[in-house]
């Protein structure tokens, strides 16, 4: 099979594009993180749980602010069609907006995800928390690769409000399931890291079904001769 | 010479509209104006020649490179603007040109800096203080100034007033002093059509009804005014399109007007008043009305 010839040099320009349009958003979403991670590192009942929900409004915050931005609103205000005219194919485009969308997202993500990792690791907070914190940080990165897959694969801007918000909003019932699993709960307030059978499979789960939605999105494009 | 762009037998069906079995070419160095009301398929053509849209069926050629296969080849030489495409509001034109010219070698800098001077734009403003006519031209400037050897440009001057229009189509005629530069361009005002294209293609319900040369359009139409009455069958004179009595004066709008054609309908009866040029705007009326080849 022939691989498809690839602009290199106009996929990094648009990488370049999406991080300059959006950099001082994002930064002020992880200025929003700090904040919360500041929260959380008093080590405090009331500090905790407002610090934890902060945290979590500002990762779902920048997920939907990342792909509504490049995606939906570029869609909505006619600036895909100034990109699209430019010398890439399909695949190209689509290359373009997933990793200019996985730099935009996972910037911030990473610096908050380690940063997370960091309060825990030097505050009274018991470290056992680091699981619990890796596996919802993990559900956030899954819910934003299906709704990246949804907003480069679906136009209509009902059902990609409908699978960014709904991904989201089930944060909450996956932080509730994770409650009932005795082999993670049992360590969240110890000072053990413990990777439990059950946290490595969730783990691999949310990887491997979040890199597959992914690719899946990118075998559509890469069938696709052009735009419309 | 070689074809600026070449379609044969291309259609492309949506679901409340289809392109029907254009054939078209444009040589080298021309500009050709494709006149349609709006849903005509003008936008639907721009696309597919731009490599945005993909025919269903036919062949579609541009720059000597299939489409949409070759698109990114094709793209280095191709402008594109249409009437949809907006650029990034809160982004300055500045930002806009140096993004361009990062991926379009051939941008012409001096060339952008007279066209600022031309349009009257700055460079330091964000786009979300550019009004609509600020931001066509910014987007004209964005095509012009990487000096592509073909333009489409989807309805270029709607909406601008008429200062702006002016500029645009100033801007377009200087291009093309590059005899080497093809245009294309779509609009519904036969106006610009006429004043700047070579080449004239009416498009009507997603079918090219007629595609000739300006002056070949200009010719052969003509506007008879006759005094009588028509008698004779109508199919034995497929040269008139339409014809309208009013009172004891008969308008023939006539497709292909010739000397001896005045003198068979003085034949029949008819006394010639008139024999006018029509403009291009009503040959294109009188060709979407009578349903067929102008």
């Amino acid at each position: 099979m022939k691989l498809p010839e690839l602009n290199v040099p106009v996929i990094k320009q648009l990488i370049v594009k999406d991080w300059i349009l959006f950099q001082k958003q994002l930064a002020a979403y992880v200025t929003g993180g700090i904040f919360a991670l500041c929260l959380i590192g008093m080590a405090k009942g009331w500090s905790f749980y407002l610090g934890s929900l902060l945290l979590l409004v500002v990762m779902v915050g920048i997920s939907c602010f990342s792909i509504s931005t490049s995606l939906l609103v570029e869609r909505k205000e006619h600036t895909l069609a100034f990109v699209m005219s430019l010398p890439l194919t399909p695949l190209d485009f689509y290359l373009a907006k997933l990793l200019g969308n996985l730099v935009t997202f996972f910037v911030p993500f990473l610096i908050l995800s380690v940063g997370t990792l960091a309060v825990i690791a030097f505050t009274p907070l018991p470290d056992g928390l680091v699981v619990f914190s890796v596996l919802i940080f993990g559900f956030v990165a899954l819910a934003y690769s299906a709704s990246l897959s949804v907003a480069m694969a679906v136009e209509s801007e009902g059902w990609n409000t409908f699978a960014m918000i709904g991904s989201m909003v089930l944060i909450n019932p996956f932080i509730m399931l994770l409650g009932q699993i005795p082999e993670i709960t049992s360590h969240v307030k110890t000072e053990n890291i413990v990777w439990s059978l059950p946290a490595v499979a969730i783990l691999l789960v949310e990887i491997v079904v979040s890199i597959a939605v992914l690719v899946a999105t990118g075998w559509v494009h890469c069938r696709k001769k052009a735009f419309y | 010479m070689t074809a600026a762009l070449a379609l044969s037998g291309v259609t492309k069906r949506y679901d409340s509209f289809a392109l029907q079995d254009i054939t078209l070419s444009m040589p080298e160095g021309q500009i050709m104006g494709l006149v349609g009301v709006n849903g005509a398929g003008k936008t639907t053509l721009l696309r597919i020649l731009s490599g945005l849209a993909r025919a269903d069926t036919g062949t579609v050629e541009v720059l000597g490179h299939a489409m949409p296969a070759r698109q990114v080849a094709v793209k280095k030489d191709l402008g594109f603007a249409s009437e949809d495409m907006r650029l990034y509001k809160s982004q300055t034109l500045r930002w806009h040109m140096d993004f361009i010219r990062s991926i379009y070698p051939g941008w012409d800098e001096a060339y952008a800096t007279d066209l600022l001077r031309r349009f009257d734009l700055r460079p330091e403003q964000a786009l979300a203080g550019f009004s609509h006519g600020q931001r066509v031209k910014a987007l004209l400037l964005l095509n012009f100034a990487r000096r592509p050897k073909l333009l489409l440009l989807d309805e270029p001057t709607t909406g601008l007033d008429p200062v702006a229009r002016d500029e645009v189509l100033q801007a377009l005629a200087d291009i093309l002093r590059d005899d080497a530069r093809s245009v294309l361009f779509s609009s519904h005002n036969t106006r610009d059509i006429e004043q700047l294209a070579d080449t004239i293609s009416f498009v009507h319900q997603g079918r090219l009804l007629a595609s000739k040369d300006k002056e070949a359009f200009l010719d052969d139409w003509r506007r008879i005014i006759c005094q009588g009455t028509w008698q004779a069958e109508k199919q034995a004179w497929p040269e008139i399109a339409m014809m309208r009595q009013n009172g004891s004066l008969l308008e023939l709008r006539v497709r292909q007007f010739s000397e001896g054609l005045l003198g068979r309908l003085q034949a029949q009866g008819l006394e010639i008043r008139s024999a006018e040029a029509m403009s291009l705007e009503d040959i294109f009326v009188t060709t979407v009305r009578a349903g067929g080849a102008a």
